[in-house]
């Protein structure tokens, strides 16, 4: 455990002594702030329109968390496809690239400690992005002036959601980038297996039954959808947490494997 | 200290090393030598735990590379043929790191660190970002990594590689004053090094170990034939030596 706090802490040193921590958090804040604009622009409009047609009923339907932060929460998920790649392509193939994996190999440090530091400083790094966003409900908290006007519990299994999400995301990508000495191999093939977990629930549409299940619950997005809800589902559950053991399982697996070739 | 026997690597169809035995004993330095692309790095990969060897057994401090690699790696040096930096950390914070992962306690890590960085020369430039150094305080920053936790044993492949004529003479100045205490296997193609710092010599080719002997056995075994009146003939030198087994 010490051996991979650590190497986590390497590792977070070189994500801030480099660009690229700072600017995958403002990219991430950049488009997910757009994407709150838009939906509290929304937001404002539907409440106008309520009010105009003077429904009290539709008014109490409304509230923060259906209009604003479970889609917004979507949103920051499927932004999360695009940034984790970046952070996740140097982890293990720079440290091929540069030799430096020789430095590990030959000080008394197992496979799975190195694969620990790096997977426990890249969930470091994802906390920190999704900090970021809880300036959105902060600032809603603030403006709306009602002590119920966002409710903190679904908010913070949101983030819990998000969490996972991106802790399945960073297995997958910890994984690939282990699998290459090239970076940008590494960050295309992430992306593209993360796009392939979101857009494969598009086709749920078209197909029923059995398939439409499965399909249904190989998609990524769709298993954030219970937590912006403010419910645990036990199935989203075990999906992102047997993600994230097999893509660490997988990473222990590669780089033992890339001492014998 | 260490004891090798009958170590072969392959990669596919190459014979990388090729059934490799010596023995060092504590305390002493060995010269490793031969011609690039002999398995000198390919060796000392494998006796540093890097490499799994393809059969062949290596012991340190009596502990086996294979079956005990934690308890081996606990007590080895490594500089290997390229240092391993983390170009965008500093000199220090990449010390401490290794210093870390090599075990030495939270509260000695510091001292540890400013005792190899004075060892090596690194102090002046302790503070600055690796990326930005040149290859020879690169070469040292490598060194002083391997010295860091004061390891029995340390394997040096061609630790004076980019280095000034000055740093030269320092560097192997320092490996000799580490002799004794700890115990060296250093691999190079400048033969004036082994002659200078090294009590014994092992000379590889193709994988293969064409002599392995004290610098002064390997002199007389190679001695030019006997004169007229008795005498010796001329001592060779270990280029002549080198030359002569290499090329066969």
């Amino acid at each position: 455990m010490k051996n991979a706090l650590a190497i986590a802490k390497k590792e977070l040193n070189i994500y801030f002594a480099t660009p690229i921590a700072y600017v995958m958090f403002t990219l991430f804040v950049v488009i997910g702030s757009y994407f709150f604009l838009r939906l509290l622009g929304a937001y404002e409009q539907a409440s106008l329109m309520y009010m105009r047609f003077n429904s009290p009923e539709m008014m109490n339907r409304l509230n923060f968390q259906d209009a604003i932060f479970r889609a917004l929460f979507g949103n920051l998920g499927v932004i999360l496809i695009f940034v984790v790649p970046f952070l996740t392509m140097r982890l293990v193939a720079e440290e091929k690239k540069q030799k430096t994996i020789e430095l590990l190999y030959s000080t008394p440090v197992t496979p799975g400690q190195i694969v620990w530091g790096k997977y426990l400083a890249a969930l470091a790094i994802l906390v920190c992005t999704l900090t970021f966003t809880l300036l959105y409900p902060a600032l809603v908290q603030i403006v709306a002036k009602d002590p119920n006007g966002v409710e903190w519990r679904s908010i913070f299994l949101g983030y819990a959601g998000l969490f996972l999400l991106g802790a399945a995301y960073m297995a997958l990508g910890l994984f690939v980038s282990s699998l290459t000495e090239s970076q940008v191999v590494a960050a295309l093939i992430t992306f593209v297996v993360l796009l392939m977990t979101w857009i494969i629930g598009w086709t749920a549409a078209e197909t029923e039954g059995a398939t439409r299940e499965v399909v249904t619950y190989l998609s990524s997005v769709s298993h954030l959808d219970s937590f912006s809800k403010g419910t645990v589902d036990l199935k989203d559950l075990v999906y992102f947490v047997s993600i994230c053991a097999l893509g660490l399982f997988a990473t222990h697996r590669a780089v033992e494997a890339h001492r014998w070739s | 200290m260490i004891e090798v026997s009958h170590l072969s690597k392959s990669y596919r169809d190459l014979k990388a090393v090729d059934d490799v035995s010596f023995q060092v004993q504590s305390g002493e330095i060995l010269g490793f030598l031969g011609p690039n692309g002999a398995g000198k790095t390919t060796t000392m990969r494998i006796l540093t735990g890097v490499l799994p060897p393809t059969s062949g057994t290596v012991k340190v401090s009596g502990f086996d590379v294979f079956e005990q690699p934690l308890e081996v790696k606990k007590r080895i040096g490594y500089l290997p043929e390229n240092p391993p930096l983390y170009t965008d950390m500093t000199v220090r914070a990449y010390l401490r790191f290794v210093a870390s992962i090599k075990g030495v306690p939270r509260k000695a890590r510091d001292g540890e660190v400013d005792r190899v960085a004075q060892k090596t020369n690194c102090t002046q430039f302790i503070q600055r970002v690796i990326g930005n150094l040149s290859k020879g305080q690169r070469q040292r920053v490598g060194l002083a990594q391997a010295l860091l936790g004061d390891p029995e044993v340390l394997i040096l492949d061609e630790p004076t590689v980019g280095l000034d004529p000055a740093q030269i003479i320092e560097v192997r100045q320092l490996i000799k004053s580490l002799a004794g205490k700890h115990t060296i296997v250093l691999s190079t193609h400048i033969l004036p090094e082994v002659t200078a710092i090294c009590q014994k010599a092992l000379i590889i080719s193709q994988g293969k170990v064409v002599a392995y002997d004290t610098l002064d056995n390997l002199q007389r075994a190679h001695a030019g034939a006997a004169t007229a009146d008795g005498q010796t003939g001329p001592m060779p030198s270990l280029e002549e030596i080198f030359l002569k087994l290499t090329s066969a």
